[in-house]
């Protein structure tokens, strides 16, 4: 998103117009040229936005594999966000399966106290956890949200052969993202799979590393 | 087409990424990079590039002290700089026009947009 200001500006990108001839309604094979114009142009911008996407997924896959090496996996995970998706405020938690519960392995933007009661379960983060799927704010029914999850716009479930490993919370989104959008919900299906993998290799590592 | 030289500063290794992938489409930029502040007027002193791309929260020097260093200097003084940030509020935005930057973009960055942009400051 490109703000304005005072610096010196390059001319604005020209906007192409197609308009009809002056005073003439357009002929059957115009409405027809016009047809596939606008199809083109449709299709063209598909592939823009598949081939932004697909750059998103190869940064944040090189990202994190050489988390792999340098042991910074959460890191890796708040930088992906950050940049790739827009929020700085994210919390990782550690799933215990055999016991059930959560425990708060990293964090940062956003206070430990305000992330206490996560730990036990319920609402919306219970709910990805229960489900095995990832949960969304927007995608939540009227009245779903418990008063500590007001800001809370998405758990990511991570997801290894089944095997849940651990949630990743992304509260508040940037002041200039309103939502999220096509892209980030594939990028984040990509955080799942391979966010848990580099988790579980970070923790058969031994390394940890502090919050 | 004449090859543009662009400097990348940015101390997430993501982000760099990311925008290495974007320019990679453009086969005249040549692309180089720092990973702060300091490093980054270091590097434009030495390099001279066509255009710089910063963020703004870096460790050493952020990217609006670089800015204004790099303004001050002749040797740099008209390189254009282009923030890249995080950082939407209008405070950052005010401070970094006032810093000297050419133009202000906000994360996560639309890679037509910055291209256009880029383009528009280096010619094609």
């Amino acid at each position: 998103m490109r703000s304005t200001g005072n610096g010196s500006r390059p001319p604005a990108k020209e906007v192409c117009r197609i308009e009809p001839a002056d005073g003439n309604s357009l002929i059957p094979t115009e409405v027809e040229d016009l047809r596939v114009r606008v199809q083109q142009i449709s299709l063209r911008e598909q592939i823009e936005r598949n081939h932004f996407l697909l750059m998103r997924l190869n940064a944040a896959n090189a990202r994190l594999i050489q988390s792999l090496e340098q042991g910074d996996v959460f890191d890796a995970i708040a930088e992906i966000i950050a940049n790739l998706i827009g929020s700085e405020e994210v919390a990782v938690f550690d799933y215990h399966a055999a016991e059930q519960n959560f425990s708060l392995a990293w964090s940062t933007g956003i206070e430990a106290e305000a992330l206490q009661p996560f730990l036990c379960g319920a609402g919306m983060f219970g709910r990805a956890v229960q489900q095995g799927m990832s949960q969304f704010q927007e995608r939540q029914p009227d009245g779903a949200l418990l008063p500590y999850e007001k800001n809370l716009t998405a758990c990511v479930i991570l997801k290894s052969s089944r095997e849940i490993v651990g949630v990743v919370a992304i509260f508040g989104l940037l002041p200039q993202k309103n939502n999220l959008e096509w892209a980030d919900y594939e990028l984040l299906k990509f955080v799942e799979t391979y966010g848990a993998v580099a988790m579980k290799f970070q923790r058969l590592q031994g390394i940890r590393v502090s919050p | 087409m004449s090859t543009k030289k662009i400097l990348l500063v940015d101390d997430s290794c993501t982000a760099r990424l990311v925008n290495r992938m974007i320019f990679s489409q453009k086969s005249n930029y040549v692309l180089i990079s720092a990973v702060d502040g300091k490093e980054a007027v270091e590097r434009a002193k030495r390099e001279k590039p066509d255009l710089i791309l910063m963020d703004i929260v870096m460790p050493r020097m952020t990217g609006l002290e670089a800015c204004r260093v790099l303004k001050k200097d002749r040797e740099t003084e008209k390189i254009p700089v282009i923030l890249l940030t995080t950082r939407g509020e209008e405070q950052y935005v005010q401070e970094g026009y006032a810093s000297g930057c050419s133009d202000y973009l906000t994360k996560p960055v639309n890679d037509a947009e910055l291209l256009d942009l880029l383009k528009a400051y280096l010619g094609e």
